[in-house]
């Protein structure tokens, strides 16, 4: 039986997992251990951990009512994480995968956890050297939480064409706004959460599946997003983490946004019918970012993701006013408008040199230092 | 003539080289398989082995054969470690540059000291001890490219070999300089000669490093294989111009490297093949590193050469286990550090290409040959077994 842990609801958290690379080719390198030695002897209160291979670590903020703050206390971190990288010789960067790592070269994190899934999934461990941004949407109580979950399904390619940043994978260009998410796909407990309509039922699910030997915890659940029930959560992982390091804010205000649209609406709709469409709307928001074309699954019409956004933003005024959030939702539109992904700076990038090396040493110096030469 | 060599003798130069490079494979991997040594140090016994002071089944007319092959491995090693030394690194971290000052400091006066006590002519021994300020370049970067190394122990490893290596070399040709003017030359001599070779060696891999920065953009990184084949080449011109004209090759090729890494946009010069396609040079030059090595030498030296080489090894242990925390990294991994530098730069300049090299020091070659002996046997075995303590190897 799984508690719920309530939270004050729309309370925000954001995890981000970044890329570790060396400063001479800015390939992935093994330095997690040593950035987390040499931060240990700095006195901080961040939450800063390594993640399943040694060339990644995992920031997490605390927990936030407003993004502002949630994004100060991400800049504070980068701050240290400069400090300490610039130490080392090394460099961090944001984006979905590591254009041209080898996954055979990638080395597991000598953690219990991480070694059991090395173990379990073989070469699908390495493999999943990509990374993602997190956010947590504080819930009141677990029916609260499994609404939230099938509401935000709804919405998954808006935040995918909004943080995609992984175009390059294995030094090819993919032709995808984010290949990360091919990496997750091949986990057998990803892809969404059951049609389960309560907290209850979603209990009794997990019960089956452990009585099942298939999962021991909800982190065995690699679904795009899931209920964290230990935090009073729900937690988004479909986002590539952002090239910046305010984008990442910007996607949780959007998250806050929807949560809270979500429950003054009192929106219960649940129907199987939605399932439908969700994968292949979910790689159409891969493959094509903003120009992705969604399909509704009640009336079959069509629509592109950047129109959809758009029509979207236009609902969310009324709370965005409420959580003092216009800023956020006029940053978002004009992001959406005037079509700035990631996936397309990095091509360009790619396009100036030719050279995939380059492309991720301008990509760690924009997470670093804002700025890219 | 050895047997060998009058039966390949119609066979020429490549014959001899193809032998070389088979029998140190064949070794190397006799050595991996049956104690888990080094390939490294396969290849190494493979050379005493089959060398002129082994089983004479390689005479030195065929180790004289492969020499092109094997400077160019000499240079490429060279090239590969100025590629590791970032300087913006350094200006930032000088806790690195600091640690490198102690460790030479304290490592030449020790060094001296000890051979001065045991009767070694100062100049001898000045120029002995300016050898064994810098670690093996080919050493190091082979045994990083065998265990696939990663991480603060390694990085700081190569950096500080970097640094070393430019300061020995120098050190070594000014100690030249004063053996020419205590042998009768005049004052100008003996400043000019060492100062000139020095800044037209930096000036011969500033020049090299400069033509590569703009050929490669020229070519550009789509074209990858072009650019690889490109600074083959160069590297392959300045090691040939550095031996014609008696130019100070390891300080060329050190600059040449450090060019590449530090000048604005020498990040279009990428290297991340250059030291897996060198493979096959490398694995020439340890063989014939290990053919002109000779245990006689060793055991004319019996007391000495250990005692120096444990001093060496002494100092490069408390000196990067007192400066590890100023440097981010726990103290045992700093003595691990200082383990991992055993293996002794110059074998391959002193013993192959005989450059540089005043006539005074062949005078102590014996005790010079035995240094090598232990450090090129013993030292490769060291810093693998450093980097796997440090946790930073990759067993495939």
């Amino acid at each position: 039986m799984l508690e719920f842990s309530p939270s004050q609801p729309l309370t925000l958290g954001v995890e981000l997992e970044l890329m570790i690379v060396n400063r001479r080719d800015y390939n992935l390198t093994r330095g997690s251990d040593d950035l987390l030695n040499l931060l240990a002897r700095h006195p901080h209160t961040f939450d800063i951990k390594p993640e399943i291979t040694q060339g990644m670590i995992e920031i997490a903020t605390g927990i936030h009512h407003r993004t502002d703050t949630l994004s100060t206390e991400l800049r504070s971190i980068r701050s240290l994480l400069l400090e300490c990288a610039e130490k080392l010789n090394i460099g961090l960067a944001g984006g979905g995968a590591h254009p041209f790592q080898r996954w055979g070269e990638q080395r597991i994190y000598p953690k219990e956890r991480y070694l059991l899934v090395s173990e379990l999934y073989g070469y699908l461990a390495k493999q999943f050297t990509v990374y993602g941004q997190h956010i947590h949407i504080g819930c009141p109580d677990g029916d609260h939480a499994v609404r939230l979950t099938h509401y935000l399904s709804r919405q998954i390619p808006h935040f995918i064409a909004l943080s995609a940043s992984s175009p390059f994978y294995q030094g090819a260009d993919t032709q995808f706004q984010t290949s990360r998410l091919a990496s997750v796909n091949a986990f057998p407990l990803s892809g969404s959460m059951p049609c389960i309509d309560t907290w209850e039922a979603f209990n009794r699910y997990f019960g089956q599946m452990q009585e099942l030997g298939i999962v021991a915890s909800m982190k065995d659940f690699y679904w795009d997003i899931r209920p964290k029930p230990e935090y009073g959560t729900v937690e988004i992982r479909i986002c590539d983490t952002p090239l910046t390091i305010d984008q990442p804010s910007l996607l949780a205000a959007y998250a806050q946004l929807l949560a809270k649209h979500c429950f003054d609406s009192g929106w219960n709709d649940m129907a199987p019918e939605r399932a439908l469409t969700y994968s292949y709307n979910r790689f159409q928001a891969c493959r094509f970012g903003l120009d992705g074309i969604l399909v509704n699954p009640e009336d079959g019409s069509r629509i592109s993701i950047l129109e959809d956004l758009l029509a979207t933003f236009d609902q969310l005024k009324g709370v965005a006013t409420e959580l003092d959030g216009d800023a956020s939702l006029a940053a978002l539109r004009e992001h959406v408008l005037k079509r700035q992904s990631d996936s397309q700076w990095l091509r360009d990038r790619y396009r100036e040199s030719g050279s995939l090396s380059d492309v991720v040493r301008r990509q760690s110096e924009l997470w670093m230092y804002d700025t890219s030469n | 003539m050895t047997p060998l060599e009058t039966a390949l003798s119609p066979l020429g130069q490549l014959t001899a080289f193809g032998i070389i490079l088979a029998l140190g494979v064949l070794g190397g991997q006799l050595a991996t398989r049956s104690i888990r040594l080094p390939a490294i140090t396969g290849y190494l016994l493979s050379g005493l082995v089959i060398g002129p002071h082994g089983l004479n089944l390689v005479s030195q007319s065929m180790i004289d054969a492969s020499r092109p092959f094997i400077t160019l491995a000499f240079g490429l090693a060279l090239f590969e470690l100025g590629r590791r030394v970032d300087f913006r690194w350094l200006v930032r971290e000088r806790a690195l540059a600091a640690t490198a000052l102690i460790c030479m400091t304290a490592g030449f006066s020790a060094l001296y000291w000890l051979l001065w006590q045991v009767g070694v002519p100062p100049l001898e021994s000045a120029c002995i001890a300016a050898l064994a300020l810098a670690s093996s370049p080919p050493a190091l970067l082979e045994i990083l490219r065998e265990t696939h190394a990663e991480g603060q122990v390694s990085e700081r490893m190569v950096a500080f070999a970097g640094l070393c290596n430019l300061v020995a070399p120098t050190a070594f040709s000014l100690t030249a300089g004063l053996a020419l003017y205590e042998a009768g030359s005049d004052v100008r001599q003996f400043l000019m000669h060492p100062v000139l070779q020095l800044v037209a060696s930096i000036l011969t891999g500033l020049l090299a490093g400069l033509a590569s920065i703009r050929l490669n953009r020229w070519i550009g990184a789509t074209r990858r294989e072009a650019q690889e084949i490109l600074l083959f080449a160069l590297i392959a011109i300045t090691v040939g111009i550095c031996t014609r004209s008696n130019l100070l090759t390891s300080i060329a090729l050190l600059t040449f490297g450090l060019s590449t890494r530090n000048l604005r946009r020498g990040y279009t010069v990428s290297s991340p093949y250059l030291m897996r396609h060198s493979a096959l040079l490398l694995v020439a030059l340890f063989v014939v590193i290990g053919s002109q090595l000779s245990l006689p030498n060793l055991a004319s030296h019996l007391y000495l050469a250990p005692l120096f080489v444990l001093l060496r090894l002494a100092i490069h242990i408390l000196g990067w286990w007192l400066m590890a925390p100023f440097n981010g990294i726990s103290r045992r991994n700093g003595a691990l550090l200082g383990m991992s530098l055993t293996p002794m730069a110059g074998g391959a300049g002193i013993l192959l290409l005989g450059q540089d090299t005043p006539p005074f020091v062949f005078q102590a070659g014996s005790l010079l040959i035995a240094l090598f002996c232990l450090t090129e046997l013993l030292g490769p075995i060291l810093t693998r077994f450093a980097l796997n303590r440090a946790g930073e190897t990759r067993e495939e």
